[in-house]
């Protein structure tokens, strides 16, 4: 416990965050007292006065040391992703649910919650999560044990209200707090297995056995590789990782083996397979692949350029769901490849942003909690997108900003609210 | 020292951070980026037009609108062949979500639409948008089914779109049998089966419009409009050279021959414009019915229905082609006597005889171990080749095959067009049979191939060698279809007359012109004369080495032209296997050719000149005296011409036979009626058959009748074969009557 303790206090950053906060409490104080005499040239301004105000010019701009890019980033992301969510939904919603606005309404509380969220979050000292990150734990646990609860084949979500809880992105959330804190606090042991791999397996082995009995196998792995990155960012040996991949090798294949996996592979079935299957030669499997297959068919459409916004064909029942985890099927056919190149540099340059602000954090603990969190957009950017293009068994990783869901959605902004918030310090120029 | 080991151990614990995190980004953004960037690159750009055309595929439905098929039009713009609206019921059981609805719908499609209840109800069972109830109903059938629809929509409002009905077409015949052979018929899909419906269907047919809508996976219809129409394109509409009143006339004649003869293998006759190749009129008799193509005659049920079970289908469709087949193009025969005007024109082309050469007959020549006798048995002696073509010598003809030689012989049959199809523009031209395939022939085959015998060809090769005899040596292609119009009247298509070649001299087509001239003169109707027109004609009487009834099979033919001095049509007439009193071509098609081309030649406005002989054969139209006084009258038809007969007590004439404007012999009796009690008396009509033009005439005149005297010659003299009134019927007073005359020596080739 004592290590833990010391940690806190030497990581302590509230004192800088509150000596930022008054520094430029201060600066703005001058600069207002400043604007009464106007008349001031700015030429004749000492060399010295120069450097301070162009601090602090800075630090206004970043507006309370708030990083304008990510947030805009985070916006426009937001935005298209709505955009493109309605367009994909309204048809099914509109046969479906005889409501054209049915998910675009519930997602736009959901994203409304999410950035009140997000913007409380952003002056939400993240330091104090070390508090909780063990908590946090306990908490996707138990969630991951009520979700059980709840009667149905599939248990990964449960109803509270209008509102479904999800808990595997508590999980998730919690795996990449949890081992940011683990990295920051035992920085110095992190190269011994006991330090790393130990907790490592114990925190990914129960969350990926109460997923095994949802069942889902895309949680797992995500979960799995959050779990890897962490470790790995924290200072775990690669020997180690090396070893891990190999034993996670032969765990797959002796699942595989053992029928364990039946789910998935039933999913993986016509994997990668999706366009050679006919109605005629295999019912079945033309069945089993048809989303996949039409996924394929509405990304192909779009060509260089796209249909159009809004003139998607495929989203007319063809491909099931196109809300969720295929609407990118749908902004491919849509915007062509072009848009879909515009909207992934953006989704790069997120996390890139988040990535490089969250690495001139103050502190440990913000840079691996920044880095995760931004790396987990881009996983599972590209997971969710070898998945509609066949390269991946079909899942179930949804697309940050862009699939309907308001669990994911707000745990999203919220994440995103972190990050902002990490960026706050990581703006504090170095004294 | 502890304090700097534990600064360098955190400046590295930072630098090994800043190396993951590098080593995390590179994998996240570039390589994982990176795929997902080239595989969506392949996908869209590189497997993008395939993925689309199967996206396409099921996202759209196709509905197809007929196109209406073009009309088939006569050489004067009468209508042979025309498409008329009708319609298609489809239903879309798919809305019909309870039985109720489902028995409500098939019970009454099935009583509107005379369909079976149980079948109907098992139509609206079906998970399908598109099912087709019926075709091609007509517009009473529709009536009821509008209201029916209206009734269903009140009854149901959500099932408005259950039942619809598309436009259809289905084809008319106005003239049933006329020109079957030639104009064929269409199938359930409105496509050619025969003819030049057949033929010409890419023309005909026109593109189908369609209708392509967007539907969603469950098929139906967008919310909003995503419709993209293609109106259809009508087919276009075909002009023939066939001329349904020559058509008529030909048919008509050829029907009575056909019966008069009991000819059991059908009949052809064609008309050919010699100059162009187009054929005036295609006859195949007996036709068939256009508009019930599949209905056999009575004969031919009768004896289908005899068969065992087993083998009706296969005689039935058996029967049906021999039906539907153009006995014009698609038979072979041995042209006979016909083909020695090819014959002859070729060794005078050749000069191997010229007009002062003489052959020998003495009744039969040995040609190696064979004996070949002329029909005349006793021989014909010694003849010019004038003399030779009239007798229709054999002998003779088989010195004048060997004057020329098998090679020589090949190459003229070659060049008269018997080889090859002659490319008519109708399906199913059948090929000839030359003794060897490479043109070679034995002395017998040369010697039996002089005098048209042994080797087949299609009535279509005679009728344009003869055409090529009489044209000035011109090998025309012959044809049906004139012109292609479209819908507006614009042309598209027109038929190039084609002449293959010269195949003979022009002096040479004079000579036999002349020749063939000269030979009706001399044999009368029996060789094809006609009074006022220079005709030239060959007879033909082939045999078919088969039997039928324990006698021998003959084909009987005539192929002529007119005028001979400058010939405008050609005439062939074949009757297969004639089983009547006669079969010489002589006795059986001769006849038929006169009185077809009797009819014609006028309608062609051919212009008549009559020697002074024959003018008192002529007919002349009645003036109209009703309405005049008795002497009035009677002065004007004196100076008419006519011998006036007037009936009853009146003053002024009420009404006249031979109607106004109809056709009397010159000479012949007008019979004026004053009131309307004479025209009850009637007169009794003698035998006119076996008599002398001259008998004919003063029996005419005692009974108060006209004759009309056809294919009697100032030459020949000639006995009256026929009468168009049967002996013993009761006429009026003045009628004119048909006596044909044969000639007083028939040639039996």
């Amino acid at each position: 416990m004592l290590p833990f303790v010391q940690v806190m206090r030497e990581a302590d950053y509230n004192k800088l965050y509150d000596e930022k906060y008054n520094n430029s409490r201060q600066r703005r104080e001058r600069r207002d007292s400043r604007r009464t005499r106007r008349s001031d040239s700015r030429d004749r301004r000492h060399p010295a006065q120069t450097k301070r105000a162009r601090l602090k010019q800075r630090m206004f701009d970043r507006g309370m040391g708030l990083d304008l890019p990510f947030l805009l980033l985070v916006l426009v992301l937001l935005v298209i992703g709505m955009i493109m969510m309605f367009s994909a939904s309204f048809p099914v919603a509109y046969y479906n649910l005889g409501d054209s606005y049915y998910y675009i309404k519930r997602q736009a509380i959901f994203a409304a919650i999410g950035l009140a969220a997000m913007i409380l979050l952003s002056f939400f000292n993240y330091n104090k999560l070390h508090k909780v990150s063990a908590l946090f734990i306990g908490i996707s646990w138990v969630l991951l044990v009520v979700v059980l609860l709840v009667p149905g084949d599939v248990h990964r979500w449960f109803a509270i209200g209008n509102f479904n809880v999800q808990p595997s992105e508590i999980a998730k959330f919690s795996i990449i707090v949890f081992f940011a804190h683990w990295g920051s606090m035992y920085y110095d042991k992190m190269q011994y297995a006991k330090y790393s791999v130990l907790p490592g397996l114990v925190v990914f082995g129960v969350t990926a056995a109460l997923l095994v009995l949802e069942p889902h196998f895309s949680g797992i792995v995500i979960i799995g590789i959050l779990t890897v990155v962490m470790l790995y960012l924290g200072g775990m040996k690669v020997r180690y990782l090396v070893i891990g991949l190999i034993i996670l090798f032969i765990a797959v294949l002796i699942a595989a083996v053992t029928g364990m996996l039946s789910y998935a592979m039933e999913r993986m079935d016509g994997w990668g397979q999706a366009l050679n299957y006919t109605s005629a030669s295999d019912p079945e499997m033309w069945n089993t692949t048809w989303q996949t297959r039409n996924s394929l068919y509405a990304i192909g459409s779009g060509g260089l350029f796209g249909l159009g916004l809004g003139n998607s064909r495929q989203k007319f029942l063809y491909l099931p769901e196109p809300q969720n985890d295929f609407v990118f099927a749908i902004v491919c056919e849509e915007i062509g490849y072009i848009g879909a190149l515009i909207i992934l540099l953006i989704f790069a340059l997120l996390v890139w942003r988040g990535i490089t602000l969250s690495l001139r954090s103050k502190d440990r603990f913000g840079k691996l909690l920044g880095i995760g969190l931004s790396a987990q957009i881009g996983i599972q950017v590209v997971l969710n997108i070898l998945v509609i293009t066949d390269w991946l068994p079909n899942t179930g990783i949804s697309l940050p900003f862009f699939s309907y869901g308001g669990s994911s959605l707000i745990m999203l902004l919220a994440q995103m609210g972190l990050i902002l918030s990490i960026s706050r310090t990581a703006n504090i120029e170095k004294q | 020292m502890a304090d700097n080991r534990e600064v360098r151990s955190k400046k590295g614990l930072l630098q090994q951070l800043r190396f993951r995190t590098t080593v995390i980004i590179l994998l996240v953004l570039v390589l994982g980026f990176g795929a997902i960037a080239l595989r969506l690159l392949y996908l869209q750009l590189v497997q993008g037009p395939e993925l689309q055309e199967k996206a396409v595929e099921q996202q759209l439905v196709d509905t197809k609108l007929s196109a209406k098929r073009g009309t088939i039009y006569d050489a004067t713009g009468k209508i042979l062949a025309q498409s008329a609206t009708v319609w298609k019921v489809v239903l879309a059981p798919a809305y019909l979500e309870k039985e109720e609805q489902r028995e409500y719908v098939a019970e009454n499609l099935s009583k509107i639409l005379d369909l079976d209840y149980d079948n109907m109800l098992e139509k609206t069972k079906q998970k399908s948008y598109y099912v087709i109830v019926k075709r091609k109903i007509e517009s009473d059938e529709r009536d009821a089914l509008l209201k029916f629809i209206e009734k269903l929509e009140k009854k149901y409002p959500e099932l408005s779109n259950v039942i619809t009905l598309f436009d259809d077409y289905r084809r008319y015949y106005p003239y049933n049998d006329l020109a079957s052979s030639v104009i064929g018929f269409t199938g359930s899909d409105d496509q050619g089966l025969e003819g030049v419906e057949f033929q010409y269907d890419k023309y005909l047919t026109g593109t189908p419009g369609r209708i392509i809508t967007a539907r969603n996976a469950n098929q139906t219809d967008m919310p909003f409009q995503y419709e993209q129409n293609v109106e259809a394109k009508d087919g276009n509409n075909i002009n023939l050279t066939i001329d349904e009143t020559i058509q008529s006339i030909a048919e008509k004649y050829m029907k009575q021959g056909l019966k008069a003869n009991d000819v059991r293998n059908r009949g052809v006759c064609i008309i050919m414009d010699v100059n162009t190749g187009g054929l005036l009129a295609c006859a195949s008799v007996d036709g068939y019915n256009l508009n019930k193509p599949y209905d056999l005659p009575k004969s031919a049920k009768d004896k289908i229905s005899q068969l065992p079970e087993k083998k009706r289908p296969e005689a039935e469709s058996a029967a049906l082609g021999a039906m539907w087949r153009n006995k014009a193009i698609a038979d072979t025969y041995y042209p006979g006597s016909v083909f020695k005007m090819c014959t002859a024109s070729m060794a005078l082309n050749e000069g191997t005889v010229s007009d002062g050469s003489t052959f020998t007959c003495g009744g039969s020549v040995t040609i190696y171990d064979h004996t070949i006798h002329c029909h005349e048995l006793g021989g014909h002696g010694t003849q010019n080749l004038f003399q030779a073509i009239t007798n229709s010598c054999n002998p003779a003809f088989i010195a004048i095959g060997q004057s020329l030689g098998p090679k020589k012989f090949y190459k003229y049959y070659q060049a008269f067009g018997f080889s090859e199809p002659t490319g008519i523009d109708l399906p199913g031209e059948a090929d000839d049979q030359f003794f060897n395939e490479d043109g070679s022939m034995s002395e017998t085959d040369l010697a039996v191939a002089s005098f048209g015998q042994n080797f087949s060809i299609t009535p279509i090769q005679m009728i344009t060698a003869c055409a090529a005899v009489a044209n000035g040596g011109k090998v025309v292609q012959p044809y049906v279809v004139q012109s292609i119009t479209d819908v507006d009247g614009n042309v598209i298509k027109t038929t190039e007359n084609t002449v293959k070649r010269q195949v003979i001299s022009e002096k040479v087509s004079k000579q036999m012109c002349d020749y063939l001239e000269r030979n009706t003169t001399q044999g009368g109707s029996n060789n094809g004369y006609i009074a006022g027109y220079r005709v030239g004609g060959k007879t033909g009487t082939s045999e078919k080495l088969t039997t039928t009834d324990g006698t021998e099979d003959y084909i009987s033919s005539f192929c002529g032209f007119a005028p001979a001095d400058n010939p405008r049509v050609a005439c062939l007439v074949f009757f297969d296997t004639p089983k009547g009193p006669n079969y010489y071509g002589s006795l059986v098609s001769a006849p038929v050719f006169v009185n077809v081309m009797s009819e014609v030649l006028p309608y062609l406005e051919v212009q008549a000149e009559y020697s002074d002989d024959e003018k008192q054969y002529v007919d002349t139209v009645a003036g109209s005296y009703v309405g005049l006084s008795v002497k009035k009258a009677k002065a004007q038809a004196k100076k008419d011409g006519f011998s006036v007969v007037v009936k009853g007590d009146g003053k002024k004439v009420v009404s006249q036979i031979p109607t106004a404007a109809s056709k009397v012999p010159s000479g012949g009796n007008i019979v004026l009626y004053t009131d309307s009690q004479s025209r009850s008396e009637k007169v009794t009509v003698p035998n006119f058959v076996g008599s002398s033009v001259s008998t004919v005439k003063s029996l005419a005149d005692s009974n108060n009748l006209n004759v009309s005297i056809i294919g009697a010659s100032s030459s020949s003299g000639g006995i009256s074969t026929s009468q168009s009134v049967p002996e013993g019927k009761k006429v009026d007073a003045g009628t004119v009557i048909n006596v044909t005359f044969g000639g007083s020596s028939v040639v039996h080739d």
